[in-house]
């Protein structure tokens, strides 16, 4: 379907196999390489960056074991020092590192994470994964569908009352600091207000993940306050800037013509101008979307709910290599693809755009 | 003689803006008495920023804030009876548009959905007037009125974008022909196409007014167009008309200097000298000269000049000029 929409030229309803080997030769193949490139610079930066930052895993381990106040003689801690560097990878130099890491990698092994030695970066991750993605996806989706459409329809409606009103609303919300607002929700809910919400978790403590009501329902009550945290300043960004770049395409020529020659309302709404404004919108949603594993690192401190954010954050604490590459190599997938996908779906969006 | 089909009388449409708390006013339509006939052409020239557009604007009754009609009166003669436009609802106002008045922007607009092939932009504003007709009906009867203007059909299939301007224009002008409207309203329909692809559009424009005997408004400062196809022109001044006649009068016998400035700076066969452009730049619509508006730029300019409007008076049947050195009781007592 994909290849179908860049190969699609209008005007000709056969597509000839001209077009589409130069279609391959000079697009799809080039843009093909230059993905699998940029994932590769971007895994490359991600390995060598966190061995150049000061802290030194296997030392921090010593660290704590010390602080714990266990004593060692100078020759145990040699092999402690020795044994931790194995079952870290961190053996040889950075290259050997390296190759090492490729082959690992390539069997889908993240290895073991540091900080909570010894589970693997697999099941940490996809402990986390499902929280995150249940949240983010659901917040995007919502923010999108629902700052697009009020957008768009204010946009069109600009100089009515309620339009300024949800104008002035947004322009109030938008601005505000996320942690500021996020913790007002919590405390307002959660709290000195109402005890509508719980303040922390993702699921109630003990609650054993069953595919049953009553753990759906759970998840829900927590997930609430943090997805309307997220949605409501997340919608008033794509309300104001869907309600912008409407007002634009309203001044467009062929608006005004449609206008001119009688055209219904309703058509010109949807047909003319948010169907011409949601182009930009696009892209954003898709960038979006690529961005989600990384998760959303403030939403879970404040409302202590597990997911991606939190990993990251404590895996870049505490210097563990592995587990930071497990997570940024999500994200960096998952925004070039997001970015590929894009590409070359864009041309079903806006027939303008063709790749040959 | 021809009937009457749109009447304006003393039509005042100003832009009133906002700025920064105080109120400035464009008056971009001034007074304007027109008495457009049924099966001709009327052109409207003048330089640009004379209100020429929103002279249009107002004849769609496509009147919007920031533009207001300030005074006056639009009337269509519709099957014979003269209808006040401010009267219409916004509802009756767009089954008229197109229907019955049609607008063709100016060639260098992207009058067009850029994402949506030609036939379906033909079908939402069918189907926007006509009900009860099928989809294939419709791009049926887009396919027939495009080949009867002489355009090939199979373009219906092609985007906006895959179409040179001339065509584009064309298709827009097929477009406004549509439902066989009594008037068709046409802005600057050859500015930014070449001379040669002007000739089609100019063409294509004249073959739909003899097929359907109807009235066109041209508005263009292209003297040179308007001399070729018009049968009376307008000459617009500062949101007024300042002279209007018969195009042979006009190009023959220019009264008013404004216009025998327009008229000198169109080339001709044979005269080798150099073109005069009108001197100065047309008055801003906010801060109107006093007296007549073309006063700072006449070079006949006298005192009466300055301190009162000339009105727009008959010379003989069918030549109107406002200037105070031409005509009757006026041009005597200065």
């Amino acid at each position: 379907m994909i290849l179908g929409g860049c190969l699609a030229r209008p005007g000709f309803s056969q597509i000839s196999e001209v077009v589409a080997v130069t279609f391959f030769k000079r697009y799809l193949i080039p843009r093909l390489i230059s993905y699998v490139l940029v994932i590769w610079l971007g895994i490359t930066v991600v390995f060598f960056i966190p061995r150049l930052t000061p802290t030194d895993p296997v030392m921090r381990m010593i660290g704590e074991m010390r602080g714990r106040g266990s004593t060692m003689e100078p020759g145990t801690m040699d092999d402690i020092i020795a044994d931790l560097t194995e079952m870290y990878g961190l053996e040889g130099s950075w290259l050997d590192q390296y190759w090492a890491f490729w082959g690992r990698l390539f069997r889908g092994d993240f290895g073991v994470s540091f900080f909570q030695f010894p589970t693997r970066v697999n099941q940490l991750i996809f402990t986390a994964m499902p929280w995150t993605l249940g949240l983010l996806l659901t917040t995007t989706v919502i923010t999108t569908i629902f700052g697009n459409l009020i957008g768009g329809v204010a946009g069109y409606y600009a100089r009515k009352g309620w339009s300024r009103t949800l104008d002035a609303v947004a322009m109030v919300v938008r601005p505000l600091p996320y942690y500021i607002f996020a913790f007002a929700l919590l405390v307002i809910f959660a709290g000195l207000v109402v005890r509508w919400f719980p303040t922390a978790g993702g699921a109630s403590l003990g609650a054993l993940p069953t595919f049953t009501w009553s753990y759906i329902k759970d998840v829900l009550w927590h997930s609430t306050l943090p997805a309307l945290s997220l949605s409501i300043l997340g919608g008033a960004v794509t309300f104001q800037t869907m309600k912008l770049i409407v007002q634009n395409v309203n001044a467009e020529s062929f608006v005004q013509y449609a206008k001119l020659g009688g055209v219904t309302e309703s058509r010109i709404v949807g047909k003319y101008v948010i169907r011409n404004a949601l182009l930009p919108q696009i892209t954003g949603l898709a960038l979006g979307l690529g961005q989600i594993f990384s998760g959303a690192l403030i939403t879970e401190i404040v409302f202590s709910y597990p997911g991606m954010g939190m990993l990251l954050y404590n895996a870049v604490i505490r210097g563990d290599y592995n587990l930071i590459m497990g997570i940024t190599l999500f994200s960096i997938v998952g925004i070039t693809t997001a970015i590929l996908v894009v590409d070359l779906t864009y041309p079903l969006f806006d027939p303008r755009v063709r790749y040959y | 003689m021809n009937e009457t089909i749109l009447r304006t009388e003393g039509l005042k449409t100003f832009y009133i803006l906002d700025v920064f708390g105080a109120q400035k006013v464009v008056k971009a339509v001034n007074d304007v008495n027109l008495n457009i006939r049924t099966n001709e052409v009327y052109g409207i020239a003048g330089e640009s920023g004379c209100g020429k557009t929103t002279l249009l604007k107002a004849l769609a009754a496509a009147i919007e804030p920031p533009l207001r009609l300030v005074d006056g009166y639009i009337f269509y003669y519709i099957d014979g009876k003269a209808v006040d436009v401010a009267t219409l609802s916004p509802e009756a106002k767009r089954r008229l548009r197109l229907d019955y008045i049609a607008y063709v922007p100016q060639g260098s607009m992207s009058a067009l959905n850029p994402v949506i092939k030609l036939k379906e932009t033909y079908q939402d504003f069918i189907s926007s007037h006509v009900s009860g007709k099928s989809k294939e009906e419709t791009i049926q009867l887009a396919e027939r009125h495009i080949a009867e203007l002489g355009l090939p059909p199979k373009i219906l299939d092609s985007y906006p974008h895959q179409l040179s301007g001339g065509m584009r224009q064309r298709v827009t002008i097929a477009l406004a022909a549509l439902l066989k409207p009594s008037i068709i309203i046409a802005d600057e329909p050859t500015t930014a196409l070449d001379v040669v692809v002007q000739r089609g559009v100019v063409q294509l424009l004249m073959d739909i007014q003899k097929k359907l005997k109807n009235t066109i408004i041209l508005v263009t400062h292209d003297m040179g167009v308007q001399a070729n196809i018009a049968d009376r022109v307008g000459i617009m001044y500062a949101g007024k008309i300042v002279e209007e006649s018969t195009t042979e009068k006009i190009y023959g016998d220019p009264q008013h200097p404004y216009t025998q400035f327009l008229i000198n700076s169109l080339p001709q066969f044979g005269d080798k000298s150099t073109r005069q452009s009108v001197p100065g730049s047309p008055p801003s619509l906010i801060d109107l000269p006093s007296g007549c508006a073309f006063h700072p730029r006449c070079p006949h300019a006298m005192k009466i000049c300055m301190e009162q409007t000339p009105d727009l008076i008959t010379l003989d049947t069918d030549h109107k000029v406002a200037c105070w050195l031409v005509g009757g009781e006026h041009g005597k007592t200065a």
